[in-house]
């Protein structure tokens, strides 16, 4: 982290760090937290366009509050992978996890398809595979629709 | 582990000579000893939108094999209209029967009855998606008129771009081997080109041909689809093309005698009746070759495969 970094973000003494979030996606990174309660009372800091030297721009956001809920992380995967999850301790970096792709989305999201009996039913439990490894394309197991993980962080369910 | 039929994608190229090989032993069979091999049975057909032609062929296997059928057909608006799940049916019906085949216009319904029904579900078309027991008896057909579906020569004619019979024959006709495509469409309903993209790596080659006169030429088969009027914005354009992709007996006068007509069922005009009396039509063959790949399938959801 460049030294003018540290001074406009606070380190935590205890906590998590969500880092290297692709510039802009920040702020609907900070709404999806917004949707757990058991993180209401948690105090954050979100940082938005900071200089990096691998990303140009990147966002990141600090937690004083551990750890997150799974459901959150799997969500940050179909969101925004490849953000670093930093686990703080001290002010220390006490583990650290590049998220990554999963090879599947369980009832994450919406089918993209409007026909897609998944959408006529909510109840029913959602499922997307990846087509095959490294692809960011993922099939409906229902109706069998391709949906790109653009597409698919766009329609995550409540 | 119980078993469904949802996706021709689920098959394995293994498995879809398996149920070929299954088929032809079912049609050897006498039918007295058919008739005896399901006692007690029965097929539940839900048809939430209306394809008499599937149902009947459904039904008839069913019946012909011993078995009882119950079921319904909703007209396209009944269904919604009466307000309950689709996961309630499937819950309720499967108390009722011992295997189902659903029909429904909306796509994944077949895979979330399977997921519910502790039963054999049977996809009898899940909206836009997949057909499997369509596209498993056009196999089945081929075969028995060629002996093989190995480098065959097939033309598909017609609504390459819509007709889910073509793209899932495709798709399948992709696993076998070196077999020639030659595609005739009206420029607006060409074949998706996910599909020609999918033969890379394949055995398999597509080629394109504006005439079906140029493609009966050479040809061991013709696969005709429906062009519906309703597919064209502009109704200029489908008066152009409408007669370009009838087949008529005289254009079949110069054709290879091996050449076999196919087609889904049922016919507009794209089939003239006078087709019918040649040694060329497939079709009313391959209606027959359903019921019997139906047969079959139901007798090996039903874990009766043995017993033929
Ligand atoms: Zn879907």
């Amino acid at each position: 982290m460049t030294p003018q970094n540290i001074l406009l973000i606070p380190k935590i003494e205890r906590g998590i760090v969500i880092d290297h979030i692709p510039a802009g996606l920040g702020i609907p990174v900070m709404a999806l937290i917004g949707r757990w309660p058991e993180l209401e009372d948690a105090v954050i800091t979100l940082g938005l366009n900071y200089k990096s030297t691998r990303m140009g721009r990147k966002d990141m956001i600090k937690l004083q509050a551990e750890p997150l809920p799974p459901r959150l992380l799997q969500m940050l995967a179909l969101v925004c992978a490849g953000v670093t999850i930093k686990r703080i301790d001290r002010f220390e970096v006490v583990e650290k996890v590049v998220v990554q792709v999963p090879e599947l989305f369980d009832n994450l999201a919406r089918c993209i398809n409007p026909n897609c009996i998944t959408n006529a039913e909510p109840h029913v439990a959602t499922r997307f595979k990846r087509l095959e490894s490294g692809s960011k394309h993922f099939k409906c197991a229902h109706c069998e629709r391709v949906c790109s993980l653009d597409e698919l962080a766009g329609h995550l369910k409540a | 582990m119980k078993k469904d039929l949802i996706s021709i994608d689920d098959l394995g190229l293994e498995q879809i000579l398996d149920y070929l090989d299954l088929a032809a032993r079912v049609e050897a069979l006498p039918n007295a000893e058919k008739a005896g091999l399901l006692p007690g049975k029965i097929l539940a057909t839900l048809f939430f939108e209306p394809s008499t032609r599937t149902r009947l062929s459904f039904e008839s296997a069913m019946c012909r094999l011993g078995g009882r059928v119950i079921g319904f057909s909703e007209s396209a608006n009944s269904s919604t209209a009466k307000g309950e799940s689709f996961s309630d049916t499937i819950r309720t019906v499967e108390q009722y029967a011992d295997v189902i085949a659903v029909r429904h216009p909306k796509e994944g319904t077949a895979r979330l009855a399977a997921e519910i029904a502790g039963i054999p579900i049977l996809n009898a078309g899940d909206g836009a998606n997949q057909h499997p027991t369509q596209t498993l008896l056009d196999l089945y057909t081929l075969r028995k008129f060629f002996g093989k579906v190995d480098g065959l020569k097939i033309a598909l004619v017609g609504d390459l771009k819509y007709s889910r019979t073509i793209h899932s024959l495709c798709r399948a006709l992709l696993a076998f081997d070196g077999v020639a495509m030659t595609l005739v469409s009206p420029e607006s309903l060409r074949l998706p080109g996910y599909l020609t993209k999918a033969a890379a790596g394949t055995t398999a080659t597509f080629r394109e041909s504006e005439s079906l006169a140029d493609a009966l030429r050479d040809s061991d088969v013709v696969y005709m689809t429906r062009i519906q009027k309703e597919r064209f914005p502009d109704l200029v354009e489908y008066e152009k093309v409408k007669d370009c992709y009838r087949l008529e007996a005289k254009m079949l006068e110069g054709a290879p005698a091996r050449l076999k007509v196919l087609h889904p069922l049922p016919r507009l005009n794209e089939i003239s009746p006078d087709v019918d009396a040649t040694q060329h039509a497939g079709y009313f063959e391959q209606a027959r070759n359903g019921v019997i790949m139906r047969q079959a399938l139901i007798l090996d959801l039903l874990d009766k495969r043995n017993d033929i």
